[in-house]
């Protein structure tokens, strides 16, 4: 009885692998000749009359973007499907991310063929990779058909901007912007201590550390591990823009390059410069700017604004800062907050790159061409767009006398760009917030910066497009070893700081570093020939 | 000539007495549908997923539009020379939860077994099943805040009392003790109702016997309780072997981090590939690194089970 229950089994088994691969076979074909025989329906279409879309049948759009949906999104969402449903008779429904784990996340929407009609890109999300791995569909001819309100609005310079092997696969943000990070710091307490301003590297330290001896309970840094960059494992040595003036934030595997003098990367871990940084770290550690354990320290979400440290270092670009001085504002009348752009020390500054924030149509879409036409009105028409970036105007907000944007009563539940919706600024309908005067204001002065850069607002490591699959495996192995010895030696965390980088080098070389670098080198030096940077 | 002839003649009486047994007991056959069904969907249909492992993944051709890759996708494992070193942690790590927790489930349960009073009893039974409902993600925070350096509860009682404190997030040998500590806080509680289970199904005409013959309670436990739950404790023994290169992720990752001070006593195989594919999400690699534990794992349990066939056929699984 056992004999042939087991036999039985077995067959079976083998029958379902074989039944499951076949259908697991005939499955993928089925969404390329979707796509290919739409085309070729649109092609059709175009040739006989330029005429909207066929819209006869209702469908229900999804739009991806980034981070956690603010508390009024339905009521906003059911606005706005309003007027799409009359317009395009489609409704979008706006999922989110959240920002745990978003990024797994992000690529399973892509990859598991759960239904996506627009999505939030960006460069910090691999736009580049994901564009080469097919991802996205292509839209140099789907917006001038479907879209072409968007396509005109948008200049040429932005679009050629977006081109990845040559097609465009994301509707970038037209807001021209800078986005070269800073500190911001606390400027009470400041003021409070006579404290310098912490317009260097060494007023920085002097700073904190002036801080720390008179309020010794109190949080200074509160820096986290990056365990998917790999210029960086620990955020404290983002304090290093202060320093430098790279081309990149810090330096990638290792190699960094002056932005004046882009193509000549050079190996700054195995410089001395590297071990002097880091020696800098570990006093900074052992002042107790930061906590020993830090490096198990993950929650470092609205540290600032509650008062855990007192300096942000990491990230902190100048929208993000007048986007949270409101806050700060509510919650904390008596603090003051200050900010200095990285770029006043280093005089590096350059524009936003225009894949900064952009919306793209999934390959996984199964209707690419309503998608484009409800971005089309969500991006160029007045209201739609101010429901999406504002909320409901009267509640969440409300428009002053000079045509400023004014925090409404329910503010809290629908903040201004509440849904992050940074893909979707479009200058010609936005409305100025009072803090955006602050905001120009530091824009105007990085521009200042910028036009005495040797290439003014080229934003040269933004276009720089790297393919990584020939090292894929030693990369891989890298940023492991990255977390495990690069990141303690950042922290401040070993007792003998030459010996720790000496094992982190070893170690980083058996991953296979030199080949790695040898590779972005080549790749890096291609690039800058191409573009005339040198 | 003639053994071929009667295996043929054995296949096709099998065969035939299965035809015989689906005609005669088709509803019982019916009801194994849903179980079949279940195990086809879940655990048989993803199986095809292995293919990941030997593609270079893109988005349009799926898994079997893209490009085929060979080993390549395994490569990352041996690049930096760690794999032995991951192999020898996750095994070591769960043989140590294996033994301990299951050895501290059976005591637990006998204790429980031995109390009279009721209330008492379901008392410490739910004060013990609560832990395994705490998320791993509050794990990450209450441990974080007990072994913190500056705040850390551990460290503020320590300096109360005169003593130096303990940086635990800077020291890997402290880890391993804490780490299996915390994996049996929190599966102390169900474990032992499984064993607590066994244990009240054992007749109670045994333990009367016992005491007519002048047993008292722990010559009870001995020879009646022990032996009668022996049976049940080698099978959740082998079943839980068969997952013995499967790492606690969420457990050694909530727990430690992304912290690199401890990786020494603390990375397990899965750890390890959560760090080297986040950066670059690779189906490929994940699924080769899965691939690997999977086999392995496998390998090791049809050994085990081998061996215990040998030596003690009842036990064996299949």
């Amino acid at each position: 009885m056992k004999g042939i229950v087991k036999r039985g089994l077995g067959l079976a088994m083998v029958g379902c692998l074989a039944a499951s691969m076949l259908s697991g076979c005939g499955k993928t074909p089925e969404p390329e000749k979707l796509v290919s025989s739409e085309k070729q329906e649109n092609t059709g279409k175009d040739e006989k009359q330029k005429a909207k879309a066929d819209t006869s049948k209702k469908v229900d759009l999804v739009f991806y973007l980034m981070g956690d949906a603010p508390n009024d999104m339905q009521a906003v969402q059911d606005k706005i499907n309003e007027r799409l449903l009359e317009e395009i008779n489609a409704t979008v429904t706006f999922n989110f991310t959240t920002w745990t784990d978003w990024q797994t996340k992000y690529n399973m929407i892509l990859s598991s063929g759960e239904p996506c009609d627009l999505i939030y890109t960006a460069n910090w999300i691999d736009y580049a990779k994901l564009c080469k791995n097919d991802a996205f569909t292509p839209l140099d001819e789907l917006l001038p058909e479907y879209a072409p309100e968007l396509w005109e609005t948008i200049s040429k310079d932005l679009w050629a901007q977006m081109k990845v092997d040559g097609k465009v696969y994301s509707v970038p943000s037209s807001k021209a912007e800078y986005t070269n990070v800073g500190v911001k710091y606390r400027e009470d307490l400041r003021k409070k201590y006579s404290l310098p301003v912490p317009d260097s590297l060494a007023n920085i330290e002097a700073y904190l550390g002036g801080v720390k001896e008179k309020e010794p309970t109190q949080g200074i840094l509160l820096p986290v591990v990056n365990t998917s960059a790999f210029d960086y494992s620990l955020s404290s040595t983002m304090v290093l823009q202060a320093k430098y003036g790279w081309v990149n934030q810090a330096a990638m595997y290792g190699l960094a390059a002056d932005y004046n003098n882009p193509s000549k990367l050079f190996n700054y871990w195995a410089s001395d410069a590297f071990r002097e940084d880091m020696k800098m770290m570990k006093r900074w550690a052992d002042k107790g700017f930061w906590s020993k354990s830090v490096l198990s320290n993950s929650n470092i979400a609205d540290a600032f604004e509650n008062g855990q440290n007192v300096m942000v270092i990491d990230g902190e670009n100048p929208a993000k800062y007048t986007g949270n001085l409101p806050r700060v504002e509510k919650d904390h009348p008596d603090w003051e907050v200050g900010y200095i752009p990285y770029a006043e020390m280093t005089g590096v500054a350059f524009a936003n790159h225009a894949t900064g924030n952009g919306t793209a149509i999934p390959s996984s879409s199964k209707n690419p061409e309503r998608a484009a036409m409800a971005l089309e009105l969500l991006y160029t028409d007045q209201e739609l767009n101010r429901l999406i970036q504002y909320g409901i105007e009267g509640s969440h907000y409300t428009i002053d006398e000079n045509g400023l944007y004014v925090e409404g009563e329910k503010y809290d539940d629908y903040r201004n760009e509440g849904a992050n919706t940074w893909n979707l600024r479009n200058p010609k309908i936005s409305l100025l917030h009072r803090n955006d005067v602050k905001l120009n204001e530091i824009f105007d002065r990085l521009h200042t910066i910028a036009q005495k850069t040797k290439y003014p607002d080229a934003n040269i490591i933004a276009g720089f497009i790297e393919v990584p699959d020939s090292y894929a495996a030693e990369r891989a192995a890298l940023s492991t070893v990255m977390v495990q010895y690069l990141a303690p030696i950042e922290a401040g965390l070993v007792p003998d700081v030459d010996a720790a980088i000496d094992t982190f080098l070893q170690k980083a070389e058996q991953a296979g570093l030199s080949k790695i670098q040898k590779e972005y080198t080549a790749q890096w030096e291609a690039y800058c020939n191409e573009y005339g940077y040198n | 000539m003639k053994i071929v002839k009667e295996t043929m003649v054995k296949r096709k009486r099998t065969r035939n007495e299965f035809f015989y047994d689906l005609k005669k007991n088709y509803i019982l056959w019916c009801m194994l549908i849903p179980t079949f069904l279940f195990f086809l969907v879940n655990n048989y249909l993803p199986m095809v997923g292995i293919y990941f492992a030997f593609i270079k993944f893109n988005f349009k051709g799926g898994l079997f539009g893209s490009p085929f890759v060979g080993l390549s996708n395994f490569a990352f494992l041996w690049k930096s020379n760690i794999l032995f070193d991951l192999t020898v942690n996750t095994i070591l790590y769960n043989l140590g939860f294996i033994i301990l927790g299951n050895v501290l489930q059976v005591f637990t349960a006998i204790l429980v077994s031995q109390v009279t009073s009721k209330f008492f009893k379901k008392f410490s039974q739910t004060l013990m099943f609560m832990p395994y409902f705490v998320s791993y993600v509050i794990l990450t925070v209450l441990v974080y805040n007990v072994f913190n350096y500056e705040y850390g509860l551990v460290n503020n009682l320590l300096s109360k009392w005169g003593m130096a404190p303990v940086n635990f997030y800077g020291e890997p040998k402290y880890w391993p003790f804490l780490i299996t500590f915390f994996y049996i806080w929190k599966n102390l509680g169900y474990g032992m109702v499984v064993y607590l289970a066994t244990i009240l199904g054992i007749s109670k005409e045994y333990y009367e016997a016992a005491e007519v013959d002048g047993a008292n309670t722990l010559q009870q436990i001995r020879y009646i309780t022990l032996p009668q739950i022996k049976p049940t404790f080698i099978i959740l023994l082998l079943f839980s072997l068969g997952s013995i290169m499967k790492g606690q992720f969420e457990l050694f990752y909530q727990m430690v981090g992304n912290n690199g001070l401890l990786f020494s006593a603390t990375d397990i195989i899965d750890t390890y590939v959560y760090r080297a594919t986040v950066t670059n999400f690779d189906f490929g690699m994940g699924t080769a690194a899965g691939l690997y534990q999977s086999l392995f794992g496998f390998v090791l349990i049809v050994a085990i089970n081998f061996w215990i066939k040998k030596k003690n056929p009842e036990y064996a699984l299949f």
